[in-house]
């Protein structure tokens, strides 16, 4: 049955209904089988019903002087009829979507376990090696011919998976429910705060049309994107609430883990971070978000950046030093930027002391106030030759 | 009036309705103050059309701001100091453009455009939807066609009116201090915890709180009026199936509506006094209120929808002069339905349930498909061998089986737990609800106004104006709403103020739709208008209809009767009586002796 229907796809039906999205596992293609399926029933009976209506309502329309023919009022053995066979259709959708189901969510227990994380307005993937991937590309990315480098959307994460491969995803919220939606896979489940939800898919073999732009060298290379988006409605955001996963050959997942496993210096971690989690809502460049951007810089706005006084919301104002950053990754609405809304949400339980550390070294860095500003490129040296040992190793321990 | 009725105050009972004392207050006090069932219909339909053009005012906002992704364009490049600058652009914020002025400073696009669609979602339901049918046609048309003077309980008729203007007013306050983005829906922990130095969203919740009383005190009032004051004569299989379907939507408001009540009040404690009942950061569990919610508003949708069957079962026979096919199927299946109702909210759960859960109400999702699917089947074996004349009514109620079906069929991938993994909160379910509550429910109204617009206000309209009207409505409609089955399937979410360029085309083609469709419904407005101001006069039974409400007066007199009405025949006897204030010269009865 699995096969019959996975096989048996009208090629125009198919296309008009799910556009350029192939299905990309077997569970997905059997699913899509079963819409086509459900659609063809429906097409039929719709397609009878209103064929009657029309015929009826030509054939029998008001002439003067003619009377309505009589004609039954019920008509026990068609009514059985109309119930029996809807009914019983009905069972077969039923068993087939149980079917379906179990093949979509139920995963091998060899299956590799990628953690998912969800918060307002970003996905974090952990993989079983404690990595978590720092890449992301843009909805574009051109360089126009005054060398200028323009980007389209936000910044969306990249998850690198192996091809071949059973993936089985472990969810979970810090905030709000979200849902983490693979349209190539036909797949979503809600994520949701103190609770695990999840489900399993099985990644394809790689084609030679499989293949992906490089966004930032260009290059051409073996693979295939598909978009993750999140369908659970999650505040200001949530549209921009998206990611791309990634299935790659084998060697080049290897690669990336052994390159990710990598310890980084302060800034570069709390970069990663940034990326990961405050971006959405703090710019480095200036820009007003949801909350103020984190440089030195001085605007309309106000004077923002590490070691300059911020202006409150109450009229005071406060010194933005180490111990203020702190205490709003802990505590947002304790202090509040004149003219920006309470929205951030408690990072308490969700940042190490080392988390938070990183997130206040890469904040002194991109102020001209920065204290370790001094022994920036020896600490950043330092941070390298650490990563670069700890690379080693890892090469020799594979 | 004449000079001798308007002299005798106590005679009130053998004017129109709608004639009252002269001066304007003095008409206002009596308005304010009527327990007229006819009069609290007539208030309910001027509100409840207000909160509609509100509530779709709203959704061309949406539809407008799909037009175009909101994008955000960041260019990177060398200044002349030799540092790098970045200049970031954004585009697509189409409603900011239009409205940013009427919100506070450094409210986003995409912020405004949550807004907007919680605002549609929130008007539409529970100010719309719910009351448009029930509370506007069903006030009026209910003791009639029981042939009873007014409902059971006059002044708490009164009281559920002043109980939803009150809700409303809730609403709209709520609204006038900028709006609430939780979605109708009010999930938690969002909802408690979004815009927490606001009281917006209380007050929303608030406005759907007390909306709910009215709902109940009207579902209870209809049920009793229904056991209790039914026309001598009239048995339960003697009830036009209109009343059927009103007496099965009041038996759900009555026990539904207390659990969304509960579960609203406790949204705001957790949200004002941070009890822990929802959010897991307080030791409560999200889900649970999902749980809570659809357990009433599961049933509430079939609150909205059976009694536009009802208005869809008395419009088909009468314009088509058959006896309804299956009286008792049809019958039934309303009570079926409300029944089955009550079995199958964990279909909007799916997502966040446990897998013998999903299966369990997958299985009860299908079982309530196929009393709607047996209505269809009976309304089309209607049409069978009738005398059938093309009205407006009729068309909406032919246009009725055309996108109910639809919306129907389109529920059965949704049903099928495989296939809904991947439809669920997409743009396939909001087409799917669409062809449903606006293909269904509000086709349905449309049908049930025209039917009985000449009965409430003793004036006809101009049928070829009202079926232009129907005409672009129906097109405006499918164009909105059958381009986003295939957003849905292609990957496009709910809820999405920003979503990827292969997507919109087809957003451009479904914003086109929504304007037809508003010019549509403009074309209706000025027809009713125009039929208010200078429409001919309508007689007692325009239509030939059978039932109670075409025996009295257009527009009826105070107490409807003259004198208490005793049921001689049933209400679809087309074949064998002739229909009261009706000339049978041109549409004779069929030969005698072939009932059944």
């Amino acid at each position: 049955m699995m096969q019959t229907l996975a096989s048996a796809q009208p090629d125009i039906l198919q296309k008009l209904i799910f556009g350029d999205v192939p299905a990309a596992s077997e569970a997905a293609a059997w699913s899509d089988g079963l819409f086509l399926m459900i659609t063809w029933f429906s097409i039929f009976f719709f397609v009878l019903l209103m064929s009657l209506m029309v015929y009826f309502t030509i054939k029998y329309r008001r002439r003067p002087g003619v009377p309505a023919e009589p004609s039954p009022h019920h008509n026990l053995l068609l009514e059985i009829f109309w119930t029996v066979v809807p009914s019983s259709s009905m069972l077969v959708m039923f068993i087939l979507g149980f079917q379906g189901y179990t093949s979509k969510v139920v995963s091998p227990d060899s299956a590799m376990e990628l953690k998912i994380q969800g918060s307002k307005w970003s996905w974090i993937a952990t993989y079983p090696n404690g990595a978590t991937s720092p890449e992301t590309q843009a909805l574009s990315r051109v360089v126009d011919n005054e060398n200028h480098v323009v980007t389209e959307g936000k910044q969306y994460p990249i998850f690198y998976v192996p091809e071949n491969t059973d993936i089985k995803l472990r969810m979970m919220s810090t905030d709000v429910i979200h849902s983490f939606w693979i349209p190539d896979y036909r797949t979503k489940m809600d994520v949701i705060p103190n609770r695990y939800t999840g489900f399993g898919f099985s990644t394809p073999i790689l084609t030679p049309n499989d293949t992906y732009v490089h966004q930032e060298t260009g290059q051409v290379m073996p693979g295939r994107d598909m978009w993750v988006f999140c369908a659970e409605y999650c505040g200001d955001d949530h549209s921009r609430m998206a990611a791309t996963i990634r299935v790659v050959p084998r060697e080049l997942y290897d690669q990336k883990m052994a390159d990710w496993s990598v310890k980084l210096d302060p800034i570069d971690a709390g970069m990663k971070i940034w990326t990961q989690l405050c971006k959405t809502c703090h710019e480095t460049n200036g820009t007003r978000l949801v909350g103020p951007t984190w440089n030195s810089v001085k605007n309309a706005d106000g004077q923002f950046g590490f070691g300059y006084e911020a202006l409150l919301e109450d009229g005071s104002s406060v010194m933005r030093d180490a111990n203020y950053y702190r205490e709003s990754i802990l505590d947002p609405n304790a202090k509040i930027v004149k003219g920006f809304a309470p929205a951030m949400p408690s990072y308490q339980g969700q940042l190490s002391e080392e988390d938070i550390d990183n997130i206040i070294a890469f904040i002194q860095s991109v102020s001209d106030r920065n204290p370790n500003a001094g022994e920036d490129s020896e600490s950043s040296d330092a941070g390298e030759t650490e990563g670069e040992t700890e690379e080693a190793e890892a090469g020799s321990d594979s | 009036m004449s000079t001798l009725e308007a002299n005798a105050g106590h005679h009130h009972d053998e004017g129109s309705y709608l004639s009252g004392p002269p001066g304007m207050i003095a008409r206002i006090w009596q308005w304010a103050s009527t327990v007229d069932h006819k009069k609290i219909g007539v208030m309910y339909l001027f509100a409840v059309l207000f909160m509609f053009f509100l509530g779709g005012m709203a959704a061309i906002g949406v539809r407008y701001e799909l037009l175009d992704p909101i994008r955000t364009q960041t260019t990177e490049f060398v200044n002349a100091a030799g540092d790098i600058e970045t200049v970031t652009v954004t585009t697509g914020e189409s409603l900011k453009e239009l409205m940013g002025g009427m919100f506070a400073d450094g409210v986003s696009g995409s912020q405004i455009y949550n807004r907007i669609f919680t605002l549609h979602g929130a008007i539409m339901v529970f100010m719309f939807i719910i009351p448009a049918i029930p509370a506007a046609l069903g006030n009026f048309l209910l003791p009639i066609m029981l042939g009873a003077k007014d409902v059971a309980f006059p002044r708490l008729n009164l009281l559920s009116w002043y109980i939803y203007v009150v809700g409303c007013l809730f609403g709209v306050f709520s609204i006038l201090l900028g709006g609430v983005d939780t979605g109708w829906t009010f999930y938690t922990p969002y909802s408690t915890t979004t815009d927490a130095d606001h009281w917006r969203v209380v007050l929303m919740v608030m406005a759907a709180f007390i909306l709910g009383f009215s709902s109940i005190l009207t579902g209870l009032n209809f049920v009793v009026t229904v056991h209790k004051l039914r026309a001598p004569g009239m048995g339960w299989f003697d009830m036009p199936l209109m009343i059927w379907a009103l007496y099965a939507t009041a038996i759900i408001q009555v026990l539904a509506t207390p659990v969304v009540g509960i579960t609203l009040l406790l949204l705001i404690f957790e949200r004002v006094m941070h009890i822990g009942i929802f959010d897991p950061s307080l030791g409560g569990d999200p889900v649970l209120y999902q749980h809570f919610f659809w357990f009433y508003s599961h049933p509430v949708v079939y609150v909205m929808i059976l009694p536009g069957m009802g208005i869809i079962s008395e419009v088909i026979s009468v314009n088509a002069r058959k006896h309804i096919f299956g009286y008792r199927a049809i019958a039934f299946s309303s009570l079926g339905i409300a029944g089955v109702s009550f079995l199958v909210w964990g279909h909007h759960i799916f997502t966040a349930m446990g897998e013998l859960a999903a299966i369990l109400f997958s299985g009860l999702t299908f079982l309530v498909a196929i009393p709607t699917a047996i209505k269809i089947f009976n309304w089309v074996a209607t049409l069978y061998k009738g005398s059938i004349v093309i009205n407006t009514a009729m068309i909406y109620a032919l246009m009725f089986l055309f996108t109910f079906s639809i919306g129907g069929l389109t529920g059965l991938p949704l049903a099928t737990l495989a296939t809904d993994l991947h439809l669920h909160d997409s743009y396939y379910v909001v087409a799917h609800f669409h062809y449903t509550m606006m293909g269904g429910t509000v086709i349905a109204f449309m049908a049930g106004l025209h039917h009985w617009w000449p009965k409430m206000f003793g004036k006809m309209y101009s049928e070829k104006g009202a079926m232009l009207g129907a005409a672009l409505v129906f097109i405006g409609f499918n164009l909105t709403f059958f381009t986003q089955f295939f957003l849905g399937t292609q990957g496009m979410p709910r809820r999405y103020a920003n979503y990827v360029d292969e997507f919109q085309t087809l957003h451009q083609i479904s914003s086109v739709g929504s304007l037809v469709l508003l010019l549509g419904f403009l074309v209706h407005l000025f027809v009713f208008v125009q039929s208010i101001l200078s429409g001919d006069k309508a007689s007692a039974n325009p239509w030939g209809g059978l039932t109670l409400e075409w025996e009295v007066e257009s527009p009826p007199i105070e107490h409807n009767f003259h004198k208490e009405p005793i049921l001689k025949h049933g209400p679809y006897d087309f074949d064998s009586v002739v229909p009261p204030h009706w000339d049978p010269k041109d549409y004779p009865l069929p030969e005698k002796g072939n009932k059944h």
